[in-house]
């Protein structure tokens, strides 16, 4: 009887010892290896490059259209009722997103409002890529019905209707042709100017450093003071399991977090929709779309267009959407192209579990990953936050 | 012990032949093959399954469901042909009292099947999956019934597929599984490949190994006599950057390789997807030089570009390593 008391007690004893030891165990990080270091610095925003090019606009650089743009993205007029902007869904205070599951506009938009921030990099615009540069994206919205709800036409007219925007407009792109409609290339002509210039302004928007940089850069100068005082030891295990066992720099690598391309992740349909065929579908649309790089409005001479050329086609799009980027994505709730997953832990959950894709096929893998290391990711993920988007040509 | 088996093989025999006649009689359904749930719309297939993911999440249902509730049909086509037929979907209420037997037939009995419909999509052409979702209001047996048209000969193949919805009840499923197993097992039995299949166990495991080990015989990009090498004029390649290569075809005697026409893909094996673009070969330059254009990697990691290079000799398959 004794001996079973004992017994008990005994392995009670040690239960306790292990749990308090997992919870308590000092959690003195291994130093990082020069391979990892690579990865940490090709993941931080000291590497990124400068600005690519955008030949199919000639206005992107220009900062006279970056202010004009910018005035253009925040007036509401541009839309069917008078009450929404691009800033109405890309809100500057929410890193350019809406919280919301769904844009909410005029009607729902078909998908999550993702940030703009950054996205001149990108070969891609739109969830399933179905815009290939910030200037032909910008149109779309304007005449999309459940979004401005306007058309070129109108969105001409408001333009060409205000003083100080003709005389921005005309300054940039000469004088206005034959918009009343009657010459579809002038109307559309001037309706691709629009989007040029909402598009620089759109270009100048990169994001602020974050505390993840700031450790990169105590990496970098071997301050293992400042390290400590910049990252908790969950933040670096949660870092070392990003670059690591959780594959998430398979996708959201560079220091944008994100690869740009398209995958299939196996995310659940969003409730009273079909499952979201994404860039099987974009493909085809970007490729038929008149503003493209290939169109007749693209600045290019040349049609250079190496992304358009060779664009991949098949089987592997369907269910496919592009990769977010991840930075300051505690502030950019609801997450997946419907908004479909609420919050960042449930999100660790379902890459965790890699179920079978509704839809084509779930590229990712089970990560087996237990609670406290997803704990850590999410802290880590956290580091990614960082001050409102920095305008690049207010440093300038 | 003799006779007993006989009685089991005349049953079984009897089995078979009523499932064949079945078979044959049926334009089509959907049917469980291996791990895989497949709908047969006459000789055209399509992997068939359907989600009810408001209530089961990510689980895969072949007929049976087990709520009224938001329920979303998917054929991920197995043929070709299905990508360019155009595709109609009905759910009817079953009223042919047949339950799970109901055939093709039964239903053409009923005539007019619109007061009866409780979901029709009609026809649609979808070029990448089927996919259609209805919201059962109740539970009870139902008929699905899909339709394709052959365009040119405006041949109209249909699958026909009785279900429950919010089933409770293990139904028929024992009474198959049961079927199917003894229709195993008469199959080995009488084909004697259990027997077979024993005695040449020991010799196949060996032909196995030897078959992994061709498998994976180091592949070198130097197949067929042909040798490939190639440069990166803008630097090492990097990940998210779109860019040329060179490539450069030798002959085993190191002559270069010209005229070759090349084709190229790719991907990441150990991720089971491929490149992120379409590259092609934009320019023979000389030399045995070709111009790569729309080369692209999006994650570190191994990837195999490989190339099936054809000259005047023939066609050769080339695969290069790569580790980024």
């Amino acid at each position: 009887m004794k001996s079973t008391f004992l017994k008990a007690g005994g392995a009670v004893a040690v239960a306790a010892v292990i749990v308090i030891g997992w919870h308590v165990r000092p959690l003195a990080a291994p130093p990082w290896t020069d391979a990892e270091i690579n990865v940490l610095r090709s993941l931080s925003l000291a590497s990124l490059p400068e600005l690519p090019p955008d030949p199919s606009n000639a206005v992107a650089d220009n900062p006279d259209a970056a202010a004009f743009g910018e005035r253009l993205f925040f007036d509401p007029r541009l839309s069917a009722n008078g009450g929404i902007s691009c800033a109405t869904c890309h809100q500057p205070v929410r890193h350019f997103t809406d919280g919301l599951p769904k844009g909410q506009a005029i009607g729902t938009s078909k998908r999550n409002t993702p940030s703009i921030v950054g996205s001149a990099y990108s070969p891609w615009l739109y969830w399933d890529g179905r815009r290939d540069s910030q200037w032909a994206q910008a149109l779309s919205p304007l005449e999309d019905p459940n979004e401005h709800g306007s058309s070129r036409l109108e969105v001409v007219a408001v333009v060409a209707g205000d003083e100080a925007y003709r005389a921005s407009y005309e300054a940039l792109f000469g004088e206005f042709g034959n918009i009343s409609g009657d010459d579809p290339v002038a109307l559309n002509t001037a309706f691709a100017n629009v989007g040029k210039a909402i598009a620089a302004f759109e270009r100048t928007l990169l994001p602020a450093a974050s505390r993840f940089d700031d450790y990169v850069a105590a990496l970098n100068t071997g301050d293992v003071k400042e390290q400590e005082t910049l990252f908790s030891d969950d933040e670096v295990q949660g870092l070392r399991l990003f670059i690591g066992k959780a594959n998430c720099t398979q996708c959201h690598n560079g220091p944008l977090f994100t690869n740009n391309e398209f995958h299939n992740t196996g995310v659940l349909s969003s409730p009273g929709e079909l499952p979201d065929k994404g860039r099987a579908i974009g493909v085809r649309e970007v490729l038929a779309d008149p503003f493209n790089c290939f169109g007749d409005y693209s600045d290019d001479p040349k049609r250079q267009c190496a992304e358009l050329t060779f664009v991949r086609t098949g089987p592997e799009l369907i269910g496919a959407v592009r990769t977010p980027s991840l930075r300051n994505v505690e502030m950019t709730s609801p997450y997946m192209q419907k908004g479909q997953v609420a919050t960042l832990a449930e999100v660790l959950r379902h890459y965790n579990e890699a179920p079978d894709a509704m839809i084509g096929h779930n590229e990712a893998k089970p990560l087996a990953l237990g609670t406290r290391e997803r704990r850590q990711l999410e802290t880590f993920l956290k580091t990614l936050t960082a001050a409102d988007a920095v305008r690049q040509f207010d440093s300038m | 012990m003799i006779m007993e088996r006989i009685a089991v093989r005349f049953f079984l025999g009897f089995v078979l032949s009523t499932f064949l006649w079945e078979a044959a009689v049926a334009h089509g359904g959907v049917v469980q093959e291996d791990d895989l749930c497949v709908i047969k719309v006459n000789y055209l297939r399509a992997h068939f399954k359907i989600y009810q993911p408001r209530v089961s999440g990510h689980e895969q249902f072949c007929e049976d469901l087990p709520a009224a509730s938001e329920s979303v049909f998917i054929m991920e086509y197995q043929h070709d042909a299905l990508k360019s037929m155009p595709i109609d979907f009905r759910i009817i209420r079953d009223v042919t009292g047949k339950g799970r037997f109901a055939r093709m037939e039964d239903v053409e009995q009923l005539g007019d099947l619109d007061g009866v419909t409780v979901f029709y999509q009609p026809a649609m052409i979808e070029p990448d999956v089927f996919t259609v979702m209805h919201e059962f209001a109740e539970e009870g047996e139902f008929i699905g019934i899909v339709s394709a048209t052959q365009l040119d000969t405006r041949k109209v193949y249909a699958a026909v597929f009785p279900f429950e919805v919010g089933f409770t009840g293990v139904g028929y499923w024992p009474f198959f599984i049961a079927v199917l197993v003894l229709l195993q097992l008469q199959y080995l039995l009488m084909s004697g490949r259990l027997k077979g299949w024993i005695k040449r166990r020991s010799p196949g495991v060996a032909a196995g190994i030897l078959l992994c080990a061709l498998l994976i015989a180091p592949v070198a990009a130097d197949e067929g006599g042909l040798r490939v090498s190639y440069s990166t004029p803008a630097g090492p390649p990097e990940i998210n950057r779109i860019h040329s290569w060179i490539l450069h075809l030798e002959s085993a005697e190191g002559m270069p390789v010209e005229n070759a026409t090349i084709e190229v893909s790719g991907g990441m094996p150990e991720h089971d997807h491929g490149l992120p673009t379409q590259p092609r070969v934009t320019e023979e330059l000389g030399n045995g030089d070709y111009r790569l254009d729309g080369m692209r990697f999006h994650m570190r990691g191994y990837w195999e570009i490989t190339l099936t290079v054809g000259t005047a000799e023939g066609a050769s398959v080339i695969v290069i390593p790569l580790q980024l």
